[in-house]
């Protein structure tokens, strides 16, 4: 830590000439609240906050919550108006217009265009999708700290041992999944999210690449469509048939627990869980990622593609101090050393460089994992539940109680899915 | 100093009770008060005041479906808990061998936090890694799906709940054992009466204040139920654990519709108060 420190002070006195005149210690002194989820992004960016109060004199407050607990913190105090909380995590694709059209996010684009901004910052780094995602109307309200999408993981070794080929399209899955359970009982075939909310993220390529959309052709919000439905019934039906007992209580944390433990054959879960997969006794010689296999009937790879992101709270009475800190974090020096430790960078920069590069090189997971991040970048969508400016959340719970039903057999998949039109529709502003 | 007029002294009372009732103002009655300001559209929530949220709430089968799960848990963990904690008071009324450490193991699972007991259950109770599958199995019984059972998942939780809080209402039962007079048996005896006649006729009547006691402490948690379902299983599969709270917590945190959450838990608050009125009145006409 200390020679990270010494580090990041001579990085900020041997900045270039313009850099030089930008001053980090205009706030020094002051301190400020930060609110995070609890990703592995979190983790280690907790360890090198010592070093931007060092650089900055900002004194920094941190609290992290696990994701449930941070949502329900974060909404209070929002909803209550306090003034306390300063930065604080967000997921764009899930509540960018509803905490815009409350006043929740801070309009970082006078921030960026003023002497608040540290010349070297670059904003234009960040890929252009994700920093779409934090624009609102004509506002930049955050600024994106990784990028992050499902990922099919497979078990090298058990596909061999049972002469199964890697599934090349979606509709293979079932197959594939038959002749593991056959050859080897004590694996099952696959695993995948079943709990209530959080099942619209693995389950979104599923309904593009059979053909499938989340509106209709006039726009209509819809789960009722020929591909859609496709779509929800393999999802429910691979966790029905071949995933673990107890799948709709399972998020991520079970499915990641099932893979790395050796337990499971094949998974579609976040990219952010390959670092800790790869923590698991074995697995950095038996894991093969990729891109979820696309649609035969469809000919449709569309992955989902999201990211998360740091805000200036709209109520914060320090606002500037606050973007110092979002300008640290999102900084080129701070995602070169978190690429290194496996989280995906947001900075084109970083992620075409050396550094990344060099890294995902050393092990063939990591150099799939960097691939498959790279195209589900450029073909992905952050959709992935039926379109609402600010109910997303509820769009999302109706989703998983149509796939909940589906695993549990209590309706098919056109039943569940056509069942909900009105459900859906109402939620469209 | 001469001594304080009546009046002094009824105003001196005044000012001495003032904090508690600043405080009362403004950690119960303020919330409570907002809570049904919200719930009738106040702050936004609704375009004018009114009782749009409460009409929705009538006709949203999400809110009767919630009803039903939350007064099932109630009525079958209440009944659970009063009946074997009862047994157990008994039992460590009785048996002097259970004493000392004994006595406190059997007694400690509620002073477990609930997220302990909810994470203990996800362990134990998960179909595919947990314990009681694997004792099924060696019993040579076919496996549970426990919590993931859309059929049995709220009875698993009222047992998890009665696991953790059947101690409690043992606790206070022995309390109201050991102060019962001895000359009430003592007559009873002499009339005859013993085992389960004696239990029946005698100490159960005169163990109906603190079984009513239990009984409110109790029926103000199992209506309110929310931790362990939380943390197990957010109310699923589909809507089988979804409570009036976990479907407030949801409306309110997960879809910011504060003022319909409101409205929900008002109801629930009325509920609780129902519930807490009757049990006090029943415990009036048992009392000896």
């Amino acid at each position: 830590m200390r020679q990270f420190i010494i580090g990041a002070a001579v990085a900020l006195v041997a900045m270039p000439a313009a850099a030089q005149e930008f001053d980090w210690r205009k706030h020094d002194g002051e301190t400020i609240n930060v609110m995070l989820n609890n990703l592995a992004w979190t983790q280690l960016m907790r360890d090198r906050i010592e070093a931007f109060t060092e650089a900055t004199g900002i004194k920094v407050r941190a609290e992290t919550f696990s994701e449930e607990q941070y949502r329900t913190r974060l909404t209070t105090l929002l909803q209550g108006g306090s003034s306390e909380l300063d930065v604080f995590m967000t997921l764009p694709s899930r509540e960018a217009p509803l905490f815009a059209s409350n006043g929740w996010y801070a309009d970082l684009t006078p921030l960026l265009k003023s002497e608040a901004t540290d010349p070297a910052y670059n904003y234009d780094d960040f890929s252009a999708a994700l920093r779409q995602s934090g624009v609102v109307g004509e506002a930049v309200t955050s600024v994106p700290i990784n990028v992050e999408g499902p990922l099919f993981y497979w078990r090298r070794d058990i596909f061999e041992k049972c002469d199964v080929e890697k599934p090349e399209y979606l509709e293979d899955l079932p197959a594939a999944a038959e002749k593991i359970r056959a050859c080897d009982s004590a694996i099952t075939p696959w695993a995948a999210r079943g709990l209530r909310g959080t099942v619209g993220y693995p389950l979104g390529a599923f309904v593009y690449n059979m053909g499938g959309d989340f509106m209709d052709e006039d726009g209509k919000a819809s789960l009722c469509l020929p591909g859609t439905i496709k779509g929800l019934d393999l999802y429910g039906s691979m966790l029905r048939d071949y995933g673990p007992p107890g799948a709709t209580n399972h998020t991520f944390t079970q499915v990641m627990d099932l893979l790395g433990q050796g337990r499971v054959a094949m998974t579609n879960e976040s990219s952010n869980e390959f670092s800790t997969l790869m923590k698991h006794e074995g697995r950095v010689e038996d894991i093969g990622v990729d891109v979820l296999p696309g649609g035969r009937e469809s000919g449709i790879s569309k992955p989902v593609v999201i990211n998360w992101s740091l805000a200036v709270s709209g109520l914060s009475e320090k606002k500037e101090a606050a973007w110092y800190f979002v300008q640290w974090a999102t900084g080129a020096e701070n995602q070169e050393e978190l690429a290194t430790q496996g989280i995906a960078p947001s900075r084109v920069s970083v992620f075409n460089g050396e550094g990344f590069r060099n890294w995902a090189s050393e092990s063939r997971p990591r150099g799939e994992w960097l691939e498959a991040l790279l195209e589900i970048s450029q073909t992905g969508s952050s959709l992935y539940q039926t379109p609402s400016l600010t109910r997303t959340p509820e769009a999302r719970e109706i989703l998983s109680n149509v796939v909940q039903q589906i695993v549990l057999g209590q309706a098919d998949a056109e039943t569940a899915a056509c069942a909900v039109t009105d459900e859906v529709q109402a939620l469209q502003n | 100093m001469p001594p304080r007029s009546p009046g002094q002294q009824a105003m001196s009372a005044r000012w001495m009770i003032l904090p508690a009732v600043v405080m009362t103002l403004a950690m119960v009655i303020f919330p409570l008060g907002f809570a049904i300001y919200l719930s009738l559209g106040g702050n936004g929530t609704l375009p004018a005041l009114g009782l749009g949220h409460y009409s929705r709430l009538m006709a949203d089968p999400a809110f009767w479906s919630a009803l039903r799960v939350t007064l099932v848990l109630f009525a079958v963990a209440l009944v659970l808990q009063l009946v074997l904690g009862t047994a157990l008071a008994l039992a460590l009324n009785r048996y002097n061998v259970v004493r000392g450490l004994v006595r406190t193991a059997i007694l400690s699972p509620f002073m477990l936090p609930p997220v302990v007991v909810g994470m203990i259950a996800i362990v134990v109770l998960d179909p595919g890694l947990g314990a009681a599958n694997w004792i099924l199995e060696s019993l040579g019984l076919p496996h549970f799906l426990w919590l993931a059972s859309p059929r049995w998942s709220l009875l698993v939780v009222a047992l998890i709940d009665t696991w953790q809080w059947t101690p409690f209402v043992a606790l206070i039962v022995l309390g109201g054992l050991q102060a019962l007079p001895a000359r009430v048996y003592e007559a009873a005896e002499i009339d005859g009466a013993k085992g389960w006649s004696l239990f029946w006729h005698v100490t159960l009547p005169l163990l109906g204040p603190t079984l009513l006691t239990a009984a409110v402490l109790r029926s103000v948690d199992l209506l309110r139920f929310f931790d362990i379902i939380y943390i197990t299983t957010q109310g699923g599969p589909g809507n089988a654990t979804t409570t009036l709270n976990i479907q407030a917590y949801k409306l309110g945190f997960d879809f910011m519709d504060v003022g319909y959450a409101s409205s929900v838990m008002i109801v629930l608050a009325l509920i609780v108060l129902g519930s807490v009125v009757f049990f006090a009145s029943l415990r009036k006409k048992v009392s000896w």
